[in-house]
């Protein structure tokens, strides 16, 4: 038991200070990209020998990010703007930016303005996935920032290379629903707070070392004997669960997480880049898997179904959504999810995230009431 | 206090007329398609409608009527609507909340609540050409109503210059499935040599609006600008139809007459030219309209007219579907667009930019808070910002608006006299 604190200590420590691990890469003389959420192709980056390295705010009070960000700006962006705009990202060679969303169209001149010390690299996914020029399309299209990363880094993109990257991610994907599994199996020593972290860090660290440390959790984890869970079991939805106090109130109200469909957890890990011959194909390949997400167009979008056989599955008593403040993407999904979730007899709860504040006394409220239901 | 004569509401010009007409036998043939059981579409407001048009398929556009709906004050109901009993959240697109929830009042065959009423669709054409949002609107359009969604996916241009080949070669594929899946789900051959037909009817229209709009370059304006708005319609709804053509030759000619003998729709002394950036306030429109009749400031131009200026050549693909890929400033990084608006403003001789930090509009809105210091370098003109909403008339505020005018005009008028800024 003694192991697995310290095991999870380790994966405390790094996610919350992702800043630590950017300068220690950078001292090790390793070169570090910022990827923007969720979905920028990291393999990209890992094959031109630099760390990728995810771009997912923090828990600040925007200052001076107001000047060029509007008041209703997703909040994470924000905080994103912020930190770029006040240094926390100098030190990054570049950052790579999917434009998924409305506030991408706009952060994109934002941060050309606001942080350019921080060169940008831009790209767009297809989201007609069912036309057949939308694989090729990404495809050519991941060239083009393999291209520009390489014009801007003076790294190289090959193809050995990215073939070996695509190795090294899908394994790090097993590693992390390896994890889940376990994870659920003793739910008395991985809470909450202590899954986040695990799930978090991994937006930051190095794969392969992260997956090495993933599989020593889930080792000692295995030899642990299973805990059969009395209390109420939810299932998370939608683009973080953030900060660490919101998920502590989920252990002092006796709740245990036992599954997620949250942008920056579980939806890195369930859609494996498919086999193939060409690394770039195989990416797109990726993104044309991809299911239940508010970011990625489904002509008959099912993440409400998906989110209640997840909740079957795992004994959940419920789905939390919890709410981005200003994601569109995520509001436009949060009626017909809450309704196919409430058909299905179980309750939804809506839980409002917030980067610039610490104050989650009505998401306190909203979780008293579900327990006592 | 003496009582006074209302005073007589002014007669429209000719085109107006024609154009109201036209806007009302549209919806009316509409009505009329789904009551005889043929198909009827709800699109976004730039897809390539030359596609539908050569089908002969029956198109309403829910931007377009929820902008009408809200200049007739009958929004506040159906955003009601959304809000409360559909769950959706206050933050989204306001066209989006207001048609949502007219989506679901129609399911009641009785319901008369809001002017004009579109009838349910049975199919649904998406470009995201505008915005994002459009793209999670229909979605649950077509869930909501289990109707099918015929996309084309009109990629954001991060970048300044020309798109690249892989842009344009999915584009074009996108326009050739489009054409195939609906030949499959019409049961219809696409009749190429009309499409090429209307495809040069699209382009005679297209030319005429953009002579139009440029005609209020004329100093001073013979329009108001917000006139602008109220033509849009036609090159929107009926951009591929010969009925436009007639109204754009009638609104050409009534303003070259009106620079000829040099009268203007402008109420009052033109003292100062503004470009006025981002959508009307439709449920405000008269008072924005007198407010800046009041200070003399006319609006002579704006950004969001410009975004069906699609140019292509008849017959070619690969231009088609660069056009709807670029047409709207919403689809341009936020250079581009500042390039473009300060072309305009000079060419438009613009004393002054006022933005409309529309509540609806995340993107519009980025891209004034990050423009405008590229306006105020490059063009040297005052930039105000007001708050207000497409639709949703609680965000704007009579006097925040005033007030951000009256400073605007100081910085004006203080540059005529000591810049000698004619």
């Amino acid at each position: 038991m003694a192991d697995v604190k310290a095991l999870l200590g380790q994966f405390e420590a790094m996610a919350a200070d992702p800043k630590a691990l950017m300068d220690r890469y950078i001292a090790e003389g390793k070169k570090v990209v910022g990827c923007f959420p969720p979905y920028t192709p990291e393999e990209l980056v890992h094959a031109a020998g630099m760390v990728p390295m995810g771009l997912w705010g923090g828990q600040v009070t925007p200052s001076v990010a107001g000047k060029y960000n509007p008041i209703f700006t997703c909040s994470l962006m924000r905080s994103c703007m912020e930190l770029g705009m006040t240094g926390a990202y100098e030190g990054l060679s570049a950052v790579i930016m999917p434009m998924l969303c409305d506030t991408y169209r706009g952060m994109a001149g934002a941060w050309r303005v606001g942080v350019p010390g921080v060169p940008l690299i831009a790209f767009i996914h297809p989201q007609n996935r069912t036309d057949p020029g939308a694989r090729d399309y990404l495809a050519a299209e991941y060239r083009t920032v393999a291209e520009r990363l390489e014009k801007m880094t003076g790294a190289q993109v090959t193809e050995e290379a990215l073939q070996k990257s695509i190795d090294v991610y899908n394994d790090h994907a097993a590693a992390m629903l390896d994890f889940c599994r376990a994870a659920n199996e003793h739910l008395d020593v991985v809470g909450p707070v202590a899954r986040h972290a695990v799930m978090k860090s991994a937006r930051f660290a190095e794969k392969a070392e992260h997956a090495a440390l993933v599989r020593q959790l889930v080792e000692q984890l295995d030899a642990l004997p299973r805990h059969a869970w009395k209390g109420k079991k939810l299932v998370l939805t939608g683009i973080t669960a953030e900060p660490d106090s919101l998920l502590e109130m989920f252990t002092a109200h006796g709740i245990a997480v036992v599954a997620d469909d949250l942008a920056q957890e579980s939806r890195q890990y369930r859609t494996p880049v498919p086999a193939g011959k060409d690394g770039f194909d195989r990416l797109a390949g990726q993104w044309q898997g991809r299911q239940g997400c508010s970011m990625v167009h489904e002509t008959r979008a099912e993440r409400g179904q998906m989110l209640v056989d997840m909740a079957k599955e795992t004994g959940a008593d419920g789905v939390a959504v919890c709410l981005m403040r200003f994601c569109d993407v995520e509001e436009y999904d949060f009626p017909y999810i809450s309704r196919d979730v409430e058909a299905a007899g179980m309750p939804c709860l809506c839980l409002e995230i917030d980067q610039s504040t610490q104050n989650n006394q009505q998401n306190g409220t909203k979780i008293q009431s579900f327990v006592e239901m | 206090m003496a009582e006074t004569a209302p005073k007589p509401k002014r007669e429209l010009p000719k085109s107006r007329q024609m154009v109201n007409e036209m806007t009302a036998k549209v919806y009316a043939d509409a009505w009329e398609a789904k009551r005889r059981g043929e198909p009827v579409a709800w699109s976004t407001a730039i897809f390539p409608l030359e596609v539908p048009e050569t089908f002969g398929i029956n198109v309403l556009y829910p931007e377009n009527n929820a902008a009408a709906v809200s200049a007739k004050h009958y929004g506040d109901g159906l955003i009601a609507h959304a809000e409360g009993a559909l769950r959706y959240p206050i933050n989204i697109c306001s066209y989006a909340r207001l048609n949502l929830g007219m989506a679901d009042k129609l399911r009641d065959a009785a319901f008369d609540g809001a002017d004009p009423l579109m009838p349910l669709p049975d199919l649904l054409f998406l470009a995201n050409n505008s915005c994002t949002q459009l793209m999670k609107w229909y979605e649950n359009l077509a869930r909501d109503l289990d109707i099918p969604i015929f996309f084309v996916d009109c990629l954001y241009r991060y970048d300044e210059g020309e798109l690249e080949p892989h842009r344009i070669a999915y584009g074009r594929g996108q326009i050739e499935k489009l054409i195939a899946d609906l030949e499959v789900f019409l049961g219809k051959k696409f009749d190429w040599d009309r499409f090429l037909e209307v495809q040069k009817r699209a382009q005679i229209n297209t030319k005429l609006f953009d002579e139009c709009v440029a005609l209020n370059s004329t100093k001073p304006s013979p329009m108001d600008g917000f006139d602008l708005f109220s033509y849009m319609a036609p090159q929107v709804i009926c951009r591929g139809k010969e009925i436009t053509t007639a109204i754009f030759e009638q609104w050409k000619a009534e303003t070259l007459e009106r620079i000829a003998s040099g009268t203007t729709t402008f109420r009052g002394e033109e003292k100062y030219r503004v470009h006025w950036e981002g959508i009307a306030c439709w449920p405000n429109l008269s008072y924005n309209l007198k407010t800046l009749s009041s200070y003399g400031i006319n609006a002579v131009i704006n950004g969001y007219v410009t975004a069906w200026s699609l140019h292509y050549e008849p017959g070619d693909l690969d231009g088609m579907a660069r056009a709807y890929q670029t047409a709207s400033t919403n689809s341009l990084s936020t250079q581009a667009i500042m390039d473009k608006r300060s072309k305009t403003i000079e060419d438009y001789a613009c004393d002054g930019m006022l933005c409309h930090v529309n509540r609806s509009c995340k993107l519009m809105t980025f891209h004034i808070f990050v423009g405008r210091e590229m306006i105020e370098e490059k063009n040297g003109v005052p930039v105000a910002n007001f708050d207000g909403d497409q639709s949703d008339g609680r965000v704007f505020s009579e006097a925040q608006f005033e007030t951000r005018l009256q400073a605007m005009t100081e910085i004006m008028a203080e540059r005529k006299r000591t810049e000698g800024v004619k």
